[in-house]
Protein backbone atom coordinates (compact mmCIF):
# COMPACT_ATOMS: atom_id res chain seq x y z
CA UNK A 1 0.00 0.00 0.00
CA UNK A 2 1.47 3.24 -1.17
CA UNK A 3 1.35 6.24 1.10
CA UNK A 4 -1.42 8.61 1.01
CA UNK A 5 1.03 12.19 0.02
CA UNK A 6 2.38 9.70 -2.92
CA UNK A 7 -1.49 8.44 -4.02
CA UNK A 8 -2.83 12.13 -3.85
CA UNK A 9 0.32 13.40 -5.91
CA UNK A 10 -0.06 10.89 -8.05
CA UNK A 11 -3.57 11.12 -8.77
CA UNK A 12 -3.48 15.01 -9.35
CA UNK A 13 -0.53 14.78 -11.54
CA UNK A 14 -2.76 11.89 -13.95
CA UNK A 15 -5.55 14.61 -13.16
CA UNK A 16 -3.75 17.66 -14.83
CA UNK A 17 -3.63 17.00 -18.46
CA UNK A 18 -7.22 16.32 -18.98
CA UNK A 19 -8.03 19.54 -17.40
CA UNK A 20 -5.44 21.14 -20.19
CA UNK A 21 -7.44 19.71 -22.99
CA UNK A 22 -10.64 20.68 -21.64
CA UNK A 23 -9.13 24.14 -21.16
CA UNK A 24 -8.01 24.35 -24.90
CA UNK A 25 -11.69 23.36 -26.10
CA UNK A 26 -12.50 26.36 -24.19
CA UNK A 27 -10.25 28.28 -25.54
CA UNK A 28 -11.46 27.63 -29.29
CA UNK A 29 -14.81 27.71 -29.05
CA UNK A 30 -13.65 31.85 -26.63
CA UNK A 31 -11.68 32.60 -30.65
CA UNK A 32 -13.96 31.59 -32.95
CA UNK A 33 -17.40 32.15 -31.44
CA UNK A 34 -19.37 34.32 -33.52
CA UNK A 35 -21.25 36.47 -31.24
CA UNK A 36 -20.41 38.01 -28.05
CA UNK A 37 -22.97 35.90 -25.52
CA UNK A 38 -21.09 33.16 -27.08
CA UNK A 39 -17.21 34.45 -26.25
CA UNK A 40 -19.05 35.66 -23.00
CA UNK A 41 -19.91 31.74 -21.99
CA UNK A 42 -16.95 30.12 -23.19
CA UNK A 43 -14.69 32.78 -20.88
CA UNK A 44 -17.80 32.48 -18.04
CA UNK A 45 -17.39 28.12 -18.02
CA UNK A 46 -13.52 28.44 -18.62
CA UNK A 47 -13.15 31.07 -15.35
CA UNK A 48 -15.11 28.43 -12.92
CA UNK A 49 -13.28 25.47 -14.20
CA UNK A 50 -10.36 27.24 -13.68
CA UNK A 51 -11.15 28.73 -10.27
CA UNK A 52 -11.90 24.28 -9.46
CA UNK A 53 -8.39 24.00 -11.18
CA UNK A 54 -6.49 26.30 -8.87
CA UNK A 55 -8.12 24.36 -5.34
CA UNK A 56 -6.99 21.61 -7.00
CA UNK A 57 -3.40 22.80 -7.59
CA UNK A 58 -3.00 24.14 -4.61
CA UNK A 59 -3.05 20.91 -3.51
CA UNK A 60 -0.52 19.51 -5.79
CA UNK A 61 1.97 22.12 -4.73
CA UNK A 62 0.77 22.58 -0.72
CA UNK A 63 0.38 26.08 -1.31
CA UNK A 64 -2.66 27.27 0.92
CA UNK A 65 -2.48 31.42 -1.14
CA UNK A 66 -4.49 29.95 -4.16
CA UNK A 67 -7.40 29.43 -2.44
CA UNK A 68 -7.82 33.04 -2.55
CA UNK A 69 -7.37 33.64 -5.84
CA UNK A 70 -10.07 30.80 -6.95
CA UNK A 71 -12.75 33.12 -4.33
CA UNK A 72 -11.59 36.14 -6.27
CA UNK A 73 -11.80 34.76 -9.70
CA UNK A 74 -15.34 33.08 -8.91
CA UNK A 75 -16.53 36.83 -8.22
CA UNK A 76 -14.52 38.50 -11.08
CA UNK A 77 -15.90 36.24 -13.81
CA UNK A 78 -20.06 36.91 -12.70
CA UNK A 79 -19.54 40.97 -12.49
CA UNK A 80 -18.46 39.94 -16.28
CA UNK A 81 -21.62 37.97 -16.91
CA UNK A 82 -23.90 40.99 -15.35
CA UNK A 83 -22.04 43.91 -17.19
CA UNK A 84 -22.01 41.97 -20.47
CA UNK A 85 -25.64 41.21 -20.25
CA UNK A 86 -26.34 45.00 -18.89
CA UNK A 87 -24.49 45.97 -21.85
CA UNK A 88 -26.41 43.84 -24.73
CA UNK A 89 -30.06 44.78 -23.16
CA UNK A 90 -29.42 48.82 -22.55
CA UNK A 91 -26.84 49.52 -24.42
CA UNK A 92 -24.90 51.41 -21.62
CA UNK A 93 -23.08 50.35 -18.44
CA UNK A 94 -24.96 51.52 -16.01
CA UNK A 95 -23.58 54.35 -13.04
CA UNK B 1 -7.97 -0.68 9.26
CA UNK B 2 -8.14 1.74 7.30
CA UNK B 3 -8.06 4.82 8.24
CA UNK B 4 -10.78 7.33 8.26
CA UNK B 5 -8.41 10.34 6.29
CA UNK B 6 -7.76 7.24 3.67
CA UNK B 7 -11.57 6.99 2.99
CA UNK B 8 -11.92 11.58 3.42
CA UNK B 9 -9.23 11.08 0.18
CA UNK B 10 -10.85 8.44 -1.69
CA UNK B 11 -14.13 9.68 -1.70
CA UNK B 12 -12.71 13.22 -2.56
CA UNK B 13 -10.66 11.63 -5.50
CA UNK B 14 -13.98 10.26 -6.82
CA UNK B 15 -15.47 13.24 -7.13
CA UNK B 16 -12.83 14.99 -8.61
CA UNK B 17 -12.80 12.09 -11.37
CA UNK B 18 -16.55 12.58 -11.91
CA UNK B 19 -16.25 16.83 -12.18
CA UNK B 20 -13.22 15.95 -15.12
CA UNK B 21 -15.67 13.65 -16.85
CA UNK B 22 -17.97 16.53 -16.87
CA UNK B 23 -15.95 18.75 -17.45
CA UNK B 24 -14.56 17.37 -20.66
CA UNK B 25 -18.11 16.51 -21.85
CA UNK B 26 -19.25 20.13 -21.63
CA UNK B 27 -15.94 21.28 -23.45
CA UNK B 28 -16.80 19.11 -26.76
CA UNK B 29 -20.60 19.97 -26.23
CA UNK B 30 -19.54 23.35 -25.94
CA UNK B 31 -17.34 23.23 -29.44
CA UNK B 32 -20.03 21.22 -31.28
CA UNK B 33 -23.56 22.55 -30.27
CA UNK B 34 -24.81 24.88 -33.09
CA UNK B 35 -26.33 28.09 -31.34
CA UNK B 36 -25.94 30.17 -28.37
CA UNK B 37 -29.11 28.48 -26.74
CA UNK B 38 -28.20 25.03 -26.87
CA UNK B 39 -24.23 25.60 -25.99
CA UNK B 40 -25.84 27.02 -22.85
CA UNK B 41 -26.47 23.32 -21.79
CA UNK B 42 -22.92 22.43 -22.06
CA UNK B 43 -22.23 25.11 -20.03
CA UNK B 44 -24.27 24.52 -16.99
CA UNK B 45 -22.84 20.90 -17.23
CA UNK B 46 -19.26 22.71 -17.24
CA UNK B 47 -19.75 25.16 -14.37
CA UNK B 48 -22.14 22.64 -11.75
CA UNK B 49 -20.50 19.57 -12.51
CA UNK B 50 -16.98 20.53 -13.66
CA UNK B 51 -16.60 22.91 -10.97
CA UNK B 52 -18.67 22.64 -8.01
CA UNK B 53 -18.29 18.26 -7.55
CA UNK B 54 -15.06 18.69 -7.82
CA UNK B 55 -14.46 21.76 -5.35
CA UNK B 56 -16.60 19.18 -2.80
CA UNK B 57 -13.53 16.35 -4.04
CA UNK B 58 -10.53 18.49 -3.58
CA UNK B 59 -12.14 20.04 0.24
CA UNK B 60 -12.37 16.31 0.93
CA UNK B 61 -8.90 15.22 -0.31
CA UNK B 62 -7.61 18.68 1.89
CA UNK B 63 -9.68 17.30 4.83
CA UNK B 64 -8.24 13.86 4.77
CA UNK B 65 -4.07 15.06 3.97
CA UNK B 66 -1.87 14.81 6.76
CA UNK B 67 0.56 16.15 4.77
CA UNK B 68 -0.30 19.76 3.89
CA UNK B 69 0.15 20.44 7.89
CA UNK B 70 -2.51 22.75 9.92
CA UNK B 71 -3.61 24.87 6.66
CA UNK B 72 -5.29 21.77 5.09
CA UNK B 73 -8.45 23.10 7.10
CA UNK B 74 -8.22 26.97 5.38
CA UNK B 75 -8.11 24.87 1.78
CA UNK B 76 -10.93 23.02 2.88
CA UNK B 77 -13.04 25.60 4.12
CA UNK B 78 -11.80 27.59 1.40
CA UNK B 79 -12.70 24.96 -1.38
CA UNK B 80 -16.54 24.55 0.36
CA UNK B 81 -16.92 28.44 0.06
CA UNK B 82 -15.78 28.94 -3.82
CA UNK B 83 -18.56 25.55 -4.39
CA UNK B 84 -21.22 27.40 -2.65
CA UNK B 85 -20.15 31.11 -4.34
CA UNK B 86 -20.05 29.32 -7.81
CA UNK B 87 -22.85 27.26 -7.39
CA UNK B 88 -25.40 30.29 -6.51
CA UNK B 89 -23.15 32.42 -8.88
CA UNK B 90 -22.84 30.48 -12.14
CA UNK B 91 -27.42 29.89 -12.96
CA UNK B 92 -27.39 33.85 -12.39
CA UNK B 93 -25.06 34.79 -14.21
CA UNK B 94 -25.96 32.70 -17.55
CA UNK B 95 -29.34 33.19 -16.62
CA UNK B 96 -28.84 36.99 -17.22
CA UNK B 97 -26.76 36.51 -20.34
CA UNK B 98 -29.20 34.58 -21.91
CA UNK B 99 -32.01 36.79 -21.07
CA UNK B 100 -29.95 39.76 -22.71
CA UNK B 101 -28.69 37.93 -25.49
CA UNK B 102 -32.33 37.04 -26.64
CA UNK B 103 -33.70 40.40 -25.99
CA UNK B 104 -31.24 42.21 -27.58
CA UNK B 105 -31.56 39.73 -30.89
CA UNK B 106 -27.37 39.35 -29.92
CA UNK B 107 -27.81 35.57 -30.81
CA UNK B 108 -30.30 34.37 -33.60
CA UNK B 109 -31.76 30.99 -32.91
CA UNK B 110 -31.22 29.65 -36.27
CA UNK B 111 -31.57 26.38 -36.38
CA UNK B 112 -35.06 26.74 -35.51
CA UNK B 113 -38.54 25.32 -35.28
CA UNK B 114 -40.35 27.37 -33.12
CA UNK B 115 -39.41 30.02 -30.44
CA UNK B 116 -42.71 31.23 -28.24
CA UNK B 117 -40.99 33.47 -27.07
CA UNK B 118 -40.29 36.01 -29.77
CA UNK B 119 -43.96 35.23 -30.80
CA UNK B 120 -44.89 36.27 -27.48
CA UNK B 121 -43.07 39.46 -27.28
CA UNK B 122 -44.86 40.16 -30.73
CA UNK B 123 -41.93 40.25 -32.90
CA UNK B 124 -42.89 37.17 -35.64
CA UNK B 125 -40.37 37.45 -38.00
Amino acid sequence: MIGLEEQVTTYILYAIPIYMIAFSLYIVRALKGPTIPDIVLAIDALTYDLAAFLVILSIFFRSPILIATAIVLALWVYSLDIYVAKYLEARELGE
Amino acid sequence: MVGFDYILVIIGEVLIAIGIFCDLVASIGMLRFPNFYVRLHAATLGTIGGAVVPLIGAALVAAGSDFLGTYRWFMAGGAVITAILVLMLAPAGSHALARAAHRSGAAKVFPKIADHLEEDRGGMK
